[in-house]
């Protein structure tokens, strides 16, 4: 049998002598995609912490631009500051949303396992391998270039930089296969795409454009990495220019790309604002077509600057009529879908009135964060504000990933008696949901508006306004209230490891086929065949009485 | 809506062409990073040329060995469906045959690339364009590797049996991501060999 078959889910029997060895052996060999989506999610949710500390350290060294204190010096500096962007988009928003997909989407679409599961539980020690790899690299003095012109002995590390995020990218893309050909050619009987449960449908979406905008990302560093070695050093690898490599691949979290990391926002949006508020989800085909046309405008590999031609005649590519049409475009499908949400809200209002329930805070929180991006990412790309090269892009992108990382929040605490057979504490879920949302707000809304004070995108570029400066003490406060709603993360699921409590099989009355499997879910997900599928909420379709019969059975 | 679906069968869970739709996903994704090599060259030949800078020594780029390439590909294209054909129809020698034929065309233009590479005297770190030259024909040879290592397990598959009319998804998602190499290949042609 080869990697591509996938054998029946079942537990591997451990004969390792204690239960951590047991849990290590376990989690190495296991081909049960819930082992592997808890993976993603433990490792997204550390690296969120990790990447929250860099967040802090370098808001407070923003504070003081005329010396590098922390740091160390400014290459140093230079470094941390490009690894909290690229971390939080591809070690914390994609990891996040790929656990969850992992876990959540083959029982989503009625099957016993995800596509291929030993590249699945490849693609996540793969990431972790890599993470590990770029992290120490960075660390080592290598990133991706030094800003001083004056590169030397971390040229090595510079090159281990680029293959851990190499390996990072690669096991994303892998994950995200095994995602996509779940959605594509493992669903139930009578689930056709357009009956695909909204969460299900929005992370195909997100895999597709990930699996055509990141091969991109692999070849920009492919290029980078050669010219390091034995290159004419014109390729970033003479690791010169303002922002050397990273200003080559900086597109990968500055819009339109940012957006990919958020589309599964509109699909968490979708699925869990009509169950908290009890009604059917209106005009599915619309929802469906809406998380489409934002993938669509969210494909940004092409927005770069090596495809532009250095030739200062040239119009930039981020003053081209189709940057700015996106641009603009992005906006309206996150509209739609927000005014989806509200619909399903009003028809509800009886049901939701009174303290909302976490996930609930957080799917709406992040709808309203990724608009606020998107709104940021209009007034980006209107000329004559001229916001290209200033810190308003740091806004638009820390706004939109936010609204990634506080949706996959909402998901986690929704879907959290599939993912660990436990439910997490509803107080505790709202602080850390509001926690984030309004340190979102503070953080990027503060950096979008400094751009207005002329304060560089360039973090060693010192502001110019006195203004700029309570912009970066609200900056600073924004990201440490994020990173307070991190350690409440941290401390909620660990109180819920240590309960030992199992949650309820279906506490919200959902709609899709996770909620009829018990909880935790057994081995191949589904003790019976899931019945044919008849629309996108099955479980909405089952009369009265029979749910009522199956109760009283069970 | 009234319909109950307790009421209905049980649907049956089956898996069908995964195989073929994840090679489809990664065939996209492989084809996007090529793309993503050549577009830098693209660009950076064109930087070059509005600069009034030389590009590839006159003389150096033929077109006649690399058509040998693109010619050797079109054909190989002919036999992996060959492969796919005779599998739908259980004939496991033709299979054999037509793969084993891909696998030695695939070998052949790995030797007539080294043959190029070599006749060119280029260096990677003389100039923009022979560092970009070498960049995207090694691109393309690491894509051509999986291709020819694809139909070597296919081919390993099929001489033990594993396919049949019923079960000829793999050979036929071997076939997809072939003929996507040959894609990448006419890219580079073009690219290179044609507009230089």
């Amino acid at each position: 049998m080869t990697m591509t078959d996938s054998p029946p889910a079942t537990e591997t029997a451990s004969a390792a002598p204690s239960p951590a060895v047991a849990g290590l052996y376990e989690s190495l060999t296991t081909t049960d995609h819930k082992r592997i989506g808890r993976i993603w999610l433990q490792s997204g949710v550390l690296l969120l912490v990790g990447a929250l500390v860099l967040g802090v350290l370098l808001g407070i060294e923003r504070l003081d631009a005329d010396s590098t204190d922390i740091f160390g010096g400014d290459n140093a500096y230079f470094q941390i500051w490009a690894l909290y962007r690229i971390a939080l988009a591809l070690l914390v928003a994609a990891p996040l949303f790929i656990g969850l997909a992992t876990i959540v989407v083959p029982m989503q679409v009625g099957s016993t396992n995800i596509a291929f599961p030993r590249a699945a539980l490849s693609a996540v020690w793969g990431f972790l391998i890599g993470a590990g790899i770029m992290i120490a690299a960075v660390l080592a003095n290598g990133g991706w270039g030094a800003v001083d012109r004056a590169s030397g002995d971390e040229r090595d590390a510079v090159a281990l930089t680029l293959v851990g995020m190499g390996m990072v990218v690669l096991s994303l893309l892998l994950a995200s296969l095994c995602i996509a050909t779940t959605v594509i050619s493992m669903r139930v009987k009578g689930m056709t795409l357009l009956r695909t449960p909204l969460f299900a449908w929005s992370m195909l979406v997100a895999c597709a454009v990930w699996m055509l905008t990141l091969p991109v990302l692999l070849a920009n560093l492919l290029v980078a990495y050669v010219d390091l070695h034995n290159g004419p050093g014109t390729f970033g690898g003479g690791l010169s220019g303002d922002l050397s490599i990273y200003g080559q691949i900086a597109w990968i979290v500055e819009q339109p790309q940012v957006y990919a990391f958020a589309i599964p926002v509109l699909g968490i949006l979708g699925s869990i604002v009509p169950v908290a508020a009890g009604v059917r989800g209106a005009r599915h085909g619309l929802s469906l077509g809406l998380i489409g046309f934002f993938g669509l405008l969210s494909v940004g590999a092409w927005a770069q600057p090596y495809f532009q031609e250095t030739n200062d005649a040239l119009v930039r590519y981020d003053e081209k009529f189709v940057y700015i049409a996106f641009g603009i475009a992005a906006i309206f499908p996150v509209l739609g879908a927000i005014g989806g949400a509200a619909d399903s809200v009003f028809r509800g209002r009886d049901r939701v009135a009174g303290l909302p329930p976490a996930h609930l805070l957080g799917a709406l929180g992040g709808g309203v964060l990724l608009l606020a991006g998107t709104a940021a990412g209009v007034a980006r790309v209107i000329q004559p504000l001229d916001l290209g090269d200033r810190v308003s892009v740091a806004g638009v992108m820390n706004l939109v990933l936010f609204a990634a990382i506080a949706s996959a929040i909402a998901g986690l605490w929704f879907w959290a008696p599939k993912i660990g057979g436990h439910e997490l504490s509803p107080m505790l879920g709202r602080m850390v949901v509001a926690d984030i949302v309004l340190g979102a707000v503070l953080l990027g809304g503060a950096q979008f508006i400094n751009g207005f004070f002329l304060t560089a995108n360039n973090p060693l570029v010192a502001p110019t306004e006195d203004a700029a400066d309570v912009l970066n003490l609200v900056s600073l406060l924004g990201m440490a209230l994020i990173a307070l709603g991190a350690l409440g993360l941290l401390a909620s699921l660990a109180k819920a490891m240590r309960s030992g409590e199992t949650g309820a099989d279906d506490p919200w009355s959902g709609h899709t086929l996770e909620w009829a499997t018990a909880t935790p879910p057994p081995a191949g997900n589904f003790a019976e065949p899931p019945a044919l599928v008849t629309s996108e909420s099955p479980l909405l379709d089952i009369s009265p009485d029979e749910a009522a019969d199956e109760g009283e059975e069970s | 809506m009234t319909t109950t679906t307790t009421a209905l069968p049980s649907a049956e869970i089956t898996r069908p062409r995964t195989v073929l739709v994840g090679t489809m996903f990664g065939s996209g994704a492989a084809f996007m990073a090529f793309l993503g090599v050549v577009l830098v060259y693209v660009s950076e030949r064109a930087s070059a040329r509005s600069a009034d800078a030389e590009w590839f020594p006159d003389g150096t780029i033929e077109l006649g060995p690399s058509g040998f390439i693109f010619s050797t590909l079109i054909l190989s294209i002919f036999t992996v469906q060959w492969a796919v054909q005779a599998i739908n129809n259980n004939d496991r020698t033709n299979a054999l045959v037509a793969l084993a034929l891909s696998g030695l065309f695939g070998a052949s233009v790995f030797n007539q690339l080294w043959f190029i590479m070599n006749d060119t005297g280029f260096s990677l770190a003389e100039t923009n364009g022979q560092f970009m030259f070498f960049v995207v024909l090694g691109t393309f040879v690491a894509f051509m590797i999986v291709a020819v290592g694809f139909i070597a397990l296919t081919f390993v598959r099929a001489f033990i049996g594993q396919f049949g009319p019923r079960k000829a998804d793999s050979v036929a998602a071997a076939a997809f991501y072939w003929n996507t190499v040959v894609a990448m290949y006419a890219i580079a042609w073009y690219v290179i060999f044609v507009t230089k």
